[in-house]
């Protein structure tokens, strides 16, 4: 199985993470799979994808406000009893979709983007992780033209995704969002441009030391 | 992990497999609470037994210390474990025992040191402070023992062993039905002596759960590494654990202002009626608890997957099932609340007290009954905060008017007739928000299940 390719892309919001990894796909002929991996995990589970869609990478506001004031323990206070609750939470499903990112790199290549699958796929032999950047004006003007914002609104748009990413990413792997230290390699499209990244990370990888 | 057969097998078979262990852990804890109670009723005497309903917020306070760390870290295992990032769960595990051990030092360094204004704050008197705190220092003194089995408990069940932690607990119930007499009657040694009993029960649980996690054969256990003191999973758990931490604060503070107006309007001896009503009552409420409990990941996982004949069924089967299950309190407090009571004393005066408390707070049990699915339901299928209203309606938004404007009419009545006031009208209400949850089920396909 030494023709394997599994790369995992995290990025920032506006950085084309995504481009690039649909470039490096291209280049090795293997699948990407990012939003489409939730449908994937609803068949799997027999849940319906918007549950998924709705929790996907993002732990809302109210959510985190539920989290704190009653979601976890039993409702029922004056028990003074250790519940554990059989709920569905974000924990369940973030946990059946590591599952089928696991299934899916063990059967075949992929490209995964985001889905913290950079630490669901850790201790897989051919992974290469890679965090895709970019500087701030160029991600503001890439959201500016997408979302039809304004440039405040992008700005804002911009610090509400990275927060959310980073919140899910943390949450789940224990390690920080964007840091260095967790990826193989960290590469800025200001710099190179789009293509010239994903040829870059498709050259690292063939010469990636497994 | 959610099984998929969740989605497939007959609802009654699915509630029996998942509800039986819950409600079996659940009486045993209530048995622990109501051991203690009747021994010191029957063997020290009524006024023990205001003492000893005296310290309940007391003790619930410490409880609450332990969940803390104990909910949020058995989350973050369970989590961890799911991702087989083993050296983390592990590390995890060595924290659970940093963070109780901390936490349970500062509880009992604080509530020794401020322990008689603290009891006389939660309702004691002249009469009754000797027995609270005869059995609270006790009791206080085992608190990190208290913290650590129910924090290493929680954890070896989220650590795919359920079965292994439910013996633990049933462990330590019957050790205390064992050692209590034994105390109380043989050594003589009255209150303090069910407090013993108590501590040493939860040292040998304490000892049998943490051998199982010394297990290496199975993937969390103990090394001499895993006792690493790590910011990021203390702040983790603690942050989880701050939910049901809350909930228990606010509870316990319910349970306070109830005293302090039994205290005012009948005396140390209403208040160990309560002690021995809020026994009885609890005993029932924990079978609709081990329902709801059970109910969870059905009610989820189809309400997940947008089967809605089956959410539904499984929902009026539970419903069903603890209102039975209530509605049999409520016949027990009506009917012979006299034999129910003389379980724990056989004071004349107390029993009095007690059987009439009985009779009037358990008058709303069945549809209570009803009301608990219902919230705990709005929970599951992440209506998180009106689960949280309803819940907090029933035991504070509605009760706290109605203990501070009954008693001025009725006396001493007027504070057992707060309760099932408060009962109904918040069990009307989540009839009403059930209504309208039920009648927009299945038209609304917008994902509904907030983040948690």
């Amino acid at each position: 199985m030494d023709d394997k390719v599994l790369i995992t892309v995290g990025r920032q919001i506006g950085s084309g993470g995504l481009q690039v990894a649909r470039l490096v796909a291209t280049e090795f002929g293997v699948e990407v799979y990012d939003k489409n991996l939730l449908m994937l995990t609803a068949k799997e589970s027999g849940l319906a994808p918007e549950i998924f869609s709705e929790r996907d990478e993002k732990r809302s506001a109210l959510g985190r406000f539920a989290r704190f004031i009653g979601i976890r323990g039993s409702v029922y206070a004056d028990t003074g009893a250790y519940s554990d609750t059989g709920n569905l939470s974000g924990d369940d499903l973030f946990a059946l979709q590591s599952n089928v990112i696991k299934t899916i790199a063990e059967k075949g290549s992929g490209v995964f983007v985001g889905r913290a699958a950079d630490y669901v796929l850790r201790d897989n032999p051919r992974l290469m992780s890679v965090f895709i950047t970019a500087d701030t004006e160029d991600r503001i003007a890439m959201v500016m033209e997408r979302e039809h914002l304004s440039e405040a609104e992008a700005a804002r748009f911009i610090a509400d995704a990275d927060r959310k990413r980073a919140s899910y990413y943390n949450y789940y792997t224990f390690k920080t969002w964007g840091d260095g230290a967790s990826y193989d390699i960290c590469l800025n499209t200001s710099r190179f441009g789009l293509e010239t990244t994903a040829e870059l990370i498709a050259r690292m990888y063939r010469q990636c030391r497994f | 992990m959610i099984p998929v057969e969740l989605g497939t097998e007959k609802i009654g078979k699915l509630l029996k497999q998942y509800a039986t262990p819950a409600i079996i852990a659940m009486l045993a804890t209530s048995l622990y609470n109501m051991v203690d109670s009747i021994f010191i009723g029957q063997g020290v005497g009524p006024m023990a037994i205001s003492g000893l309903a005296v310290t309940f917020p007391l003790m619930n306070i410490a409880v609450a210390f332990g969940t803390l760390v104990g909910v949020g870290a058995s989350t973050l295992v369970s989590i961890l474990l799911g991702q087989q990032d083993y050296k983390l769960a592990n590390r995890v595990l060595g924290n659970v025992v940093i963070l109780n051990v901390a936490i349970g030092i500062f509880v009992t360094i604080l509530s020794l040191v401020f322990m008689d204004p603290i009891l006389y704050f939660f309702g004691a008197s002249e009469n009754t402070i000797t027995y609270a705190r005869e059995y609270m220092v006790i009791i206080m003194g085992g608190n990190i023992i208290s913290h650590l089995y129910h924090g290493l408990n929680s954890v070896l069940r989220s650590s795919g062993r359920p079965r292994l932690a439910m013996n633990a607990t049933i462990l330590a119930v019957v050790l205390n039905t064992i050692l209590d007499p034994l105390f109380i009657f043989a050594f003589k040694m009255g209150i303090q002596g069910a407090a013993i009993a108590t501590v040493l029960a939860q040292i040998v649980a304490l000892v049998w759960v943490t051998r199982l996690l010394m297990d290496r054969s199975h993937v969390l256990h103990f090394s001499r590494d895993c006792f690493r003191f790590d910011w990021k999973i203390a702040w983790r758990s603690l942050s989880i654990g701050m939910s049901p931490f809350l909930m228990n604060i606010a509870s316990c503070f319910v349970v306070i202002l109830i005293n302090n107006q039994l205290k005012r309007y009948g005396g140390d001896l209403a208040i160990g009626a309560y002690g021995i009503t809020n026994r009885i009552g609890f005993f029932f409420f924990t079978i609709s608890m081990g329902l709801n409990q059970g109910m969870q990941p059905i009610a989820g996982y189809n309400f997940g997957a947008r089967n809605w004949e089956r959410v539904k069924s499984v929902l009026r089967l539970t419903i069903m099932c603890s209102m039975i299950a209530m509605s049999l309190g409520f016949i027990v407090a009506v009917t012979i609340p006299g034999v129910a009571v003389s379980l724990f004393t056989h004071d004349p005066e107390l029993k009095a007290i007690a059987a009439r408390a009985c009779s009037i707070t358990l008058l709303m049990f069945p549809i209570v009954g009803f009301q608990a699915v219902v919230t705990n339901f709005f929970q599951c299928v992440g209506y998180v905060g009106r689960a949280i209203f309803l819940s907090l309606s029933r035991q504070l938004l509605f009760l706290i008017p109605f203990l501070a404007l009954f008693p001025l009419f009725l006396g001493l009545d007027g504070v057992w007739w707060s309760l099932p006031a408060s009962d109904a009208v918040s069990s009307i209400v989540a009839f009403f928000m059930m209504r309208r949850l039920m009648r927009n089920f299945g038209k609304n396909e917008k994902p509904v299940l907030e983040n948690a």
